[in-house]
């Protein structure tokens, strides 16, 4: 049962990646967003037990590789957020989509505040509004996962 | 659900605080080391080819759209391409004899003068894989790196300009950073009145602009900016960009120019990288300037030290 558990995480996370590799460019990769993320909070609420800080951490110095970004800046941004995420995680459960929506897009947005802060530190970069876009395509996603119970056959057979 | 299930909640391990903790210290360590020393490039390098798989998945369902997109292109499409590129085939060629006795003609009079001749420098196609994550920074990844002896600063150009540089070499890959770029600065020429300059990539537009420049320059929109090969990777004559607009402001002694790139680098899957065999070169002129700067330095000090004895 453990292992079972273990390898949907996992397998998830993974094909995560992948969205995240997928050759975006121009208007795409300005609205894309971050599915890793996503995919990390969706398992950090649901199994805090098996997808761990550790494992965002993880995850993160594998985004500053494929971004090509200082190594440790998005591993910071997602152990933060997901320190962030599972310090309410019990009481979040038991809240309904939309409510779970609303702290989930702060994360979102919390996320990418630490990394701009990071980012203007290690060399300034001029970051216009739509800097913010991939938080708010993000909850859009996240909501429609939700919503269309796509997530509840990912958790079905977790049972 | 999993935090329900009771006995876990006596195996829980270290507290989120305690481990948010272990990990911000490491990712800071992480990042001090990566941008104070270059300990972590042959890390980043082993890492990228263990990713090169996954990116090889990832890139195969357009990689596959375009094959079919191209199994499926008329014979009428390809007759006329045929035909375009026949034509300029031919004008090509005339261009090249014309460019070949100019040549001859260009190493012959600087053997008269003494000047070292231009050396033509050795090419090599890439292809581009995809562009890179961030939309704030203006890089694309080629398929080629430091297997095929790719180095990090060499020039990349397409059939209509510069493209960027190469700014990070991997084994099977290379990151070249587009002119655009915050980051990358040209040294550059006024096609039309040989002045030289610096361009700097603007960052957000696909432009980029020349600084520091006073506002009574004699620059002119439509100006063609090409490079002026004076930091030995360039070579020189390559086209870089065409002034698209001068601003001069009163309160301003500078002039705020800015210029369109003219290779296409938002819509290429081709470009050139171009081996710069002059880096030799580049680090003999600093080294030399460096060596006069401190035969200056000592000349001043023999000079006040003599002062001071003459004031003795």
């Amino acid at each position: 049962m453990q292992n079972f558990n273990r390898r949907r995480v996992y397998f998830t996370l993974l094909a995560a990646l992948l969205l995240q590799l997928l050759p975006f460019s121009g208007i795409w990769l300005q609205i894309k967003p971050d599915f890793l993320l996503l995919a990390l909070l969706f398992w950090l609420l649901r199994a805090p037990s098996i997808c761990n800080i550790g494992i965002a951490w993880t995850a993160g110095v594998l985004m500053d590789l494929i971004s090509g970004d200082l190594f440790g800046q998005n591993a910071l941004a997602y152990s933060l957020t997901a320190f962030l995420a599972v310090m309410y995680q019990r009481r979040l459960i038991l809240f309904t989509v939309l409510q779970q929506s609303v702290y989930v897009f702060l994360l979102l947005f919390v996320n990418q505040l630490i990394l701009l802060l990071l980012k203007s530190f290690s060399g300034s970069e001029y970051f216009g509004w739509t800097y913010f876009v991939p938080s708010f395509t993000g909850i859009m996603f996240w909501y429609a996962l939700l919503h269309s119970r796509l997530s509840v056959n990912i958790m079905a057979r977790q049972q | 659900m999993d935090q329900q299930q009771a006995p876990r909640f006596f195996k829980h391990g270290p507290s989120p605080f305690a481990r948010v903790i272990v990990f911000s210290t490491l990712s800071l360590a992480l990042m001090a080391s990566d941008s104070k020393f270059n300990y972590l490039t042959p890390v980043r390098e082993a890492l990228m080819v263990g990713l090169q798989p996954f990116q090889a998945v990832a890139n195969s369902p357009f990689v596959l759209y375009t094959s079919i997109a191209n199994y499926f292109i008329s014979k009428q499409h390809l007759r006329d391409e045929l035909e375009t590129l026949k034509k300029q085939s031919i004008f090509h060629s005339v261009q090249l004899q014309a460019l070949q006795s100019l040549k001859d003609e260009n190493d012959q009079l600087r053997t008269l003068m003494n000047a070292s001749k231009i050396t033509t420098q050795p090419a090599r196609l890439a292809e581009i894989m995809y562009t890179g994550r961030d939309p704030f920074t203006h890089k694309v990844i080629v398929n080629i790196g430091a297997k095929n002896d790719v180095l990090a600063g060499q020039a990349v150009v397409d059939g209509a300009g510069v493209v960027g540089q190469v700014t990070r070499v991997f084994p099977y890959s290379s990151e070249v950073t587009l002119l655009t770029d915050k980051a990358l600065s040209i040294p550059i020429q006024v096609e039309r009145n040989a002045l030289r300059a610096i361009s700097f990539g603007h960052g957000r537009d696909n432009t980029i602009t020349l600084p520091y420049l006073p506002a009574n320059i004699d620059i002119q929109k439509g100006d063609k900016l090409v490079t002026s090969g004076i930091d030995g990777i360039y070579p020189a004559g390559l086209a870089v960009a065409k002034v698209e607009s001068i601003k001069t402001n009163a309160n301003s002694p500078f002039a705020q120019i800015v210029a369109t790139p003219l290779a296409g680098i938002q819509n290429h899957r081709q470009v050139l990288i171009l081996s710069s065999d002059t880096t030799d070169l580049v680090a003999k002129d600093i080294q030399q300037v460096l060596s006069e700067d401190a035969k200056n330095l000592s000349d001043k000090k023999d000079r006040s030290s003599r002062k001071n004895d003459a004031k003795l």
